[in-house]
């Protein structure tokens, strides 16, 4: 296909909508940006990785709660331009993970999954939002696998992570995470499958752009 | 996207750069604070410092509703700006206008309402009630423009036009000098006219903000639509805002909590004291403020780039300004307090006690310099736990339990010791807890330094 693919994946914990990225990512022959993107901005930043891995899709209210005792940000008074600059709070962190979406954006192809990239794109014209939903039953059993839990302690998993994950998008996005009007498709992968979903994607995609 | 010079430039010529607005901005701030006492002690008289004190409980928690507002939008907004999403960063300042006017109003009518009951527990006695009660009923009934204008100049701030903000708030210091003496002394409204000048000098910083955010050239300006009443952005503000207003209304309770212990073991010139010593310490304390914002980027940075040496070399450079700093007022709490007080008061009686109140309170600040830059540091380095804890300690947690028990011991002296005791405990923990953290930095620097990137 020719032009510039825009996709971002939103996914509920468990229902592979990572592997799904990945697979419409090699569709097309395209970068895959998942948590490399902290990575790639913590070497753009010269900010440590471990800091954006600690407020990685996760609101850090105790950040803030610091900020406003007055240690350790501008609260009276903003140092102006510099106010970006080893900055460590997570409104700052997501500042400049936004900025490093935005610049691959602005040059060329990519899948991002998380990451508010779908709100962070939502001007751009090639941009095709996707949220991947699946059975509580199918997520269970695929977290219970991935982070080798039991039943019970895997569906308490997906609760206090995804409501983290909700946390962090509603706050930065204005809208509702997981919501089907914040996106442009909702799909559940349980129905059919890693494969097929991505292919859909891929499909509707192509149809999307013509 | 990084200026490079915060890892290569020498750190002293960074500091100096990075700190020197700041704590331009914070003296600005805190001379806003002390003009209205200077005037008053000066025009007014002994006791009106005292009923001026008795005030700034209330003060403080109108200004609290300030920041619940303000706060909180001038967060979102900057956010919003960064993602370049104008329309919404608009419709969030239509929103603080429209937050403002209805909290202020309610806190108006509820604080006009009970008023005397209020400044009766904030340490108010038959003496100094008239001149809490003149005083307040002005600041109140102008107490939506203070918001407005507290509330609007946060937004200007966080819309990347920071010298803007600062040059409001300088305008409005400045205005109130000019103000003050015209009111008091011409024409001879004595606590009111302090109060006036003060509104006033609002009201002319609040129309020049204004007009800036009339400015359609401006990125935030307004304009009917943005006007509407939003839920989602207002929760969203005020859920923000309300961790720093809690901390606004505990710092409000334990100068409740002094003002009532020094009414009732050394009365109201003991009250009035405590503005003036209390107005000198901040004065000076604003230069460590300042420097510790100055110290964020630079060791923000160099943390981040694992460059352990240097992000020493800030924090103990740092630290010697901030201790210097307070060391200068330690020196003249020692050796010239009385000149200090005097001017705020020509009083004899009230000079020799707040003289004696500033003295005690500065006989630890040496130390404060260095706690206060440990805490920040703490939160600089992503501690945030350990920067809480060590933050409320010196404000709260260890000044509560001395405020409760040392006046029974040495009468109005126990409460000015309880200042310098917390400041000296708080100081020691936080070496506890900063001397291992040195101790890994050197670890560390021993190490091979390892990419930052995997």
């Amino acid at each position: 296909m020719d032009g510039k693919i825009l996709i971002t994946v939103g996914r509920q914990i468990g229902s592979g909508g990572l592997q799904v990225a990945r697979k419409v990512a090699d569709h097309f022959g395209i970068e895959l940006y998942d948590k490399n993107l902290l990575m790639i901005t913590a070497r753009e930043s010269g900010i440590a990785q471990e800091f954006f891995a600690m407020q990685d899709e996760r609101p850090s209210a105790l950040g803030r709660f610091a900020r406003f005792l007055g240690i350790g940000g501008p609260v009276y008074a903003d140092s102006g331009e510099y106010s970006d600059v080893g900055n460590l709070s997570g409104d700052n962190l997501f500042s400049l993970q936004s900025k490093v979406i935005n610049r691959i954006a602005d040059n060329g192809s990519g899948v991002f999954v998380g990451r508010c990239a779908d709100y962070v794109l939502r001007d751009r014209p090639e941009l095709f939002s996707v949220f991947i939903t699946a059975n509580e039953e199918y997520r269970i059993g695929k977290v219970m696998e991935r982070e080798n839990l039991t039943k019970e302690e895997a569906r308490r998993f997906i609760e206090s992570s995804e409501r983290k994950r909700a946390a962090y998008y509603n706050y930065y996005t204005f809208k509702k995470w997981g919501d089907s009007s914040s996106y442009n498709l909702c799909l559940d992968s349980s129905l059919f499958g890693i494969e097929s979903a991505a292919s859909l994607i891929a499909d509707l995609y192509e149809k999307f752009r013509r | 996207m990084i200026p490079v010079e915060l890892g290569t430039e020498k750190i002293g010529k960074l500091l100096k750069q990075y700190a020197t607005p700041a704590i331009i901005a914070m003296l600005a701030t805190s001379l806003y604070n002390m003009v209205d006492s200077i005037f008053i002690g000066q025009g007014v008289g002994p006791m009106a410092i005292s009923g001026l004190a008795v005030t700034f409980p209330l003060m403080n928690i109108s200004i609290a509703f300030g920041t619940l507002v303000g706060v909180g939008a001038a967060t979102l907004i900057s956010i919003l700006l960064g993602q370049k999403d104008y329309k919404m960063a608009n419709r969030v300042l239509g929103n603080v206008v429209i937050l403002n006017l209805v909290i202020s109003f309610v806190v108006t009518a509820l604080s006009l309402i009970f008023m005397d009951p209020i400044l009766y527990f904030f340490g108010a006695s038959e003496n100094t009630i008239s001149y809490a009660r003149e005083y307040m009923v002005v600041i109140m009934w102008g107490n939506v423009i203070s918001h407005l204008y507290h509330g609007l100049n946060g937004v200007v701030r966080s819309s990347g036009r920071p010298r803007l903000a600062m040059m409001a708030t300088i305008l409005a210091v400045v205005l109130n000098v000019i103000l003050d003496p015209i009111f008091i002394f011409v024409f001879k409204m004595g606590i009111r006219g302090a109060a006036i000048a003060t509104i006033l000098a609002q009201v002319i910083a609040l129309v020049w903000i204004t007009k800036i955010l009339c400015d359609r050239d401006n990125v935030l300006h307004f304009s009917r639509e943005v006007f509407e009443f939003d839920f989602k952005i207002a929760w969203r503000s005020l859920s923000i805002g309300m961790s720093p207003f809690l901390m606004n209304i505990a710092s409000c309770f334990v100068v409740i909590l002094i003002n009532n212990q020094l009414k009732r073991y050394g009365g109201d010139l003991a009250i009035g004291a405590y503005g003036i010593a209390n107005r000198l310490c901040f004065l000076f304390f604003t230069i460590t403020m300042g420097l510790t914002q100055g110290m964020q980027p630079i060791v923000g940075y160099n943390y981040g780039a694992r460059n352990w040496s240097r992000v020493k070399e800030v924090v103990r450079l740092t630290i010697f300004c901030s201790v210097a700093a307070l060391s200068l007022a330690f020196v003249v709490g020692m050796v010239m307090p009385d000149l200090a007080v005097s001017l705020f008061t020509r009083d004899a009686g009230l000079r020799a006690i707040s003289a004696r109140a500033f003295r005690i309170s500065v006989s630890m600040f040496p130390v404060v310099g260095f706690q206060a830059v440990v805490t920040n540091f703490f939160q600089c380095i992503g501690r945030v736990g350990k920067a809480i804890f060590l933050s409320l300690s010196r404000q709260l947690l260890f000044l509560i339990p001395f405020l409760l028990t040392f006046p029974s011991f040495w009468g109005t002296d126990g409460v000015w010791f309880s200042m310098p005791a917390s400041d000296l405990v708080s100081s020691l923990v936080a070496l506890a807890l900063f001397l291992p953290l040195m101790r890994e930095f050197d670890r560390l620097g021993k190490e091979p330094v390892s990419q930052v990137t995997q």
